[in-house]
């Protein structure tokens, strides 16, 4: 059997407005990884984790069909993360009865706490985060010269000293610190528009700020 | 650096950031933090606080999990139904050790290996000659991307253990296991002939006598598994092998069987079975059980009425909702000569709900087994009670069902509201049914969540198809806080 599909593809075909197409675009992008790293973290193994994902896509997916827009105040994205949230919770509560055993023990420690369902949704919403980035970071890449991303990459992922990365690249050390910090604003703002679908009176910790407890 | 100095202002690095400070700020600034730490950090606290610095340079690090699935690449990775490993074959021809025997391409353990007869889903069959008992084998091998990983190694061994221990004629016997070095394989009889599939692509639809002798066979094997607690989860004509056309064949691959309790392992069944054959609750990855089996059943037997498999799409996802959103199309419109009795059965094994099919393998093979008695002595042997039953429910089915509820709805209105009512009632009334038996267990289902309703809540609520219970009950089970957009959830996921 050789099955190949592209799966973003086949959803996507389903989500008929050019607007919310591009917002399942993210979607997708955003919740796949999510999906699977939660179900990673939750002791799962690989393929089941991608499984896991999978399955949350398509449920997503069954319930984008019945997706109309009926108040204007309900955006598809917000909805859209909602949904997927639920989705995730869902199955990610459901799997421990069926989880490998001898699987790593602190997250079966943690799953079997009471409360595991806010801690769930805490790491769920710093992986969201975490991907939102992620997703935003790919996109900023392509809108900034070369340069300029690479001054931003050594000094944030690489962990270069501004002044390092000023004398590897022939810059000046205020070019560095501009162009980094540039990258960085434009970053959290992309992230923010990314997060725009929401409703207002979420959770602050949904918050575009970053700066929330954790 | 002799530019002019310029003063420290918050204003201008704010314009700076949002990139809206002209082109002669830029470059006074940019010379200007050259020299003034204080306003450089006022820059980067700026553009973010401390601890999203922090955040942003760990996430956007990758970390193994993003190796591990290769989820970090543009867009997502999400090819994830084609995980596709071309060269598994010549991979794992390449791993065996040499031999002295002309005819053979060579050794794994005692078995010198002559041919390759296909991929299955966990690695490469092979058929190998087994000397001291001079006789054919078929040889599974674990692919060696999958040896390298505990947990595969494990469930293979788990595969080998569960579909060793189930001993009858129409399942292909396990004769050993290996996991000594290199990938571990599993030795099996060698069944000449062709499988299932082959026979429907090569020759089309089947008739009726055959459709039963295979529906018979394959139940009674998988009863036998069953037995065992086994769950076959990938019963499909390609895992069906006819040894002798379909007089006599054999189910194989318990590639993805597992003991049912062995709930450690449910999870895995969506990507890994071929889709066109999944059962409903496998589709949606709950957990399964052996009616799963009879679905899938039920669609191998529908392949081989129609020439093709119920569920078509053109990709693996798009089949997935067809299993779980839509009934298939009526066998009958396909194939118009095929018994009702037979349709009637295909249809209940391909039941959505689980609970609607048969109660087990033994039961279809008992029930298929006497069909065929029937049809090859009609004279003698009558159609089997449960076919003939079902002929009947399908019948009154399709044009009782709205009736009669609506009867009853209408009788509950009558006690309580009297006369406007009966107006209604007459309406509702008018084919004329009476009210019957209700032997229809799907009726008698109903029939507690009219009472009490009015006349036009169990209307409406069977207008709404069977699939508008499952979206409610996936709802009951997503948790959530008093969140505005849940409550939005929960409208949008009804139909209206």
């Amino acid at each position: 059997m050789n099955e190949t599909v592209d799966t973003r593809d086949s959803l996507l075909a389903r989500v008929r407005d050019p607007a919310d197409r591009e917002a399942w675009q993210e979607f997708v992008a955003v919740y796949w990884p999510v999906a699977y790293r939660l179900a990673r973290r939750a002791g799962l193994q690989d393929a089941d984790a991608q499984d896991l994902a999978q399955q949350t896509l398509l449920a997503v997916s069954q319930a984008v069909e019945r997706w109309e827009r009926r108040e204007p105040g309900v955006r598809f994205r917000g909805w859209l993360r909602t949904i997927a949230r639920n989705a995730i919770l869902n199955a990610l509560t459901r799997a421990p009865r069926d989880r490998a055993r001898g699987g790593s023990s602190g997250v079966e420690i943690l799953a079997a706490r009471p409360g595991r369902d806010e801690r769930l949704t805490e790491s769920l919403e710093l992986e969201r985060r975490r991907e939102m980035f992620r997703y935003a970071a790919r996109q900023v890449e392509h809108e900034v010269d070369a340069a300029t991303w690479e001054i931003f990459r050594r000094t944030t992922t690489l962990g270069q000293s501004c002044e390092r990365a000023a004398k590897e690249m022939g810059k000046s050390v205020g070019a560095v610190y501009a162009a980094r910090s540039r990258v960085m604003k434009r970053l959290r703002q992309r992230v923010v528009e990314l997060d725009s679908g929401e409703l207002e009176g979420e959770s602050p910790m949904n918050g575009p700020a970053g700066e929330e407890s954790r | 650096m002799t530019a002019p100095r310029m003063a420290c202002s918050h204003e201008s690095l704010e314009r700076f950031l949002d990139a809206s400070a002209t082109p002669e700020e830029e470059s006074q600034l940019t010379v200007h933090l050259d020299g003034c730490p204080s306003c450089r950090e006022a820059l980067s606290r700026s553009a973010a606080g401390d601890l999203e610095w922090n955040d942003v340079k760990v996430w956007l690090t990758d970390d193994e999990l993003d190796h591990a699935a290769d989820v970090s690449r543009p867009g997502g990775s999400l090819e994830i139904f084609e995980r596709r490993h071309p060269d598994e074959t010549a991979l794992v021809l390449s791993s065996l050790a040499p031999t002295d025997d002309p005819h053979s391409l060579g050794r794994l353990g005692t078995y010198e290996i002559v041919g390759v007869v296909g991929r299955g889903g966990f690695g490469v069959v092979l058929k190998a000659h087994d000397r001291a008992l001079n006789r054919f084998v078929a040889i599974k091998v674990l692919a060696p991307h999958l040896a390298a990983s505990a947990s595969a190694r494990r469930r293979f061994a788990r595969e080998a253990q569960a579909a060793a221990a189930v001993v009858h004629e129409n399942v292909v016997a396990i004769h050993a296991v290996s996991e000594r070095e290199g990938p571990p394989y599993l030795v099996m009889e060698y069944v000449r002939g062709e499988s299932l599939q082959r026979r429907i692509d090569r020759v089309g639809p089947f008739g009726t006598a055959e459709i039963l002798r295979v529906g018979h066979q394959v139940a009674a094997g998988l009863a036998a598994a069953h037995a065992q607690g086994l769950v076959h989860r990938d019963v499909k004509p390609a895992n069906i092998l006819l040894e002798e056309g379909v007089e006599r064949l054999k189910l194989t691959d318990f590639g993805l069987a597992r003991a049912a309790d062995d709930a450690s392992l449910t999870r895995t069944g969506a990507v890994s079975g071929t889709p066109q054959y999944m059962s409903p609750e496998q589709a949606r990855g709950e957990s399964i059980d052996a009616r799963s089996d009879l679905f899938s059943l039920g669609s191998a037997l529908y392949a081989m009425a129609a020439g093709r498999p119920p569920f078509r799409a053109e990709t693996s996802l798009a089949v997935l909702r067809r299993i779980t959103d839509e009934q298939a199309r009526p066998l009958q419109e396909i194939v118009p000569e095929l018994p009702d009795w037979l349709a009637a059965l295909i249809a209940k094994l391909h039941a959505k709900e689980a609970n609607a099919r048969f109660d087990s393998a033994a039961d279809v093979a008992r029930v298929f087994g006497d069909c065929l008695a029937h049809l090859q002595d009609p004279a003698k042997t009558p159609l089997p009670e449960e076919a003939s039953r079902l002929v009947a429910k399908r019948r009154r089915a399709l044009f009782d069902r709205k009736q009669m509820l609506a009867i009853i709805g209408g009788a509950s209105v009558l006690l309580v509201s009297g006369a406007i009512a009966f107006a209604t009632v007459a309406a509702l009334n008018a084919p004329g049914h009476e009210e019957g038996s209700a032997e229809s267990s799907s009726m008698n289902e109903n029939v507690p969540k009219l009472v009490g309703g009015t006349a036009t809540e169990p209307l409406s609520h069977q207008d709404a198809d069977d699939w508008g219970d499952v979206d409610a009950e996936s709802l009951e089970s997503i948790r959530n806080d008093v969140d505005r957009l849940e409550a939005e959830s929960v409208r949008l996921f009804d139909r209206p």
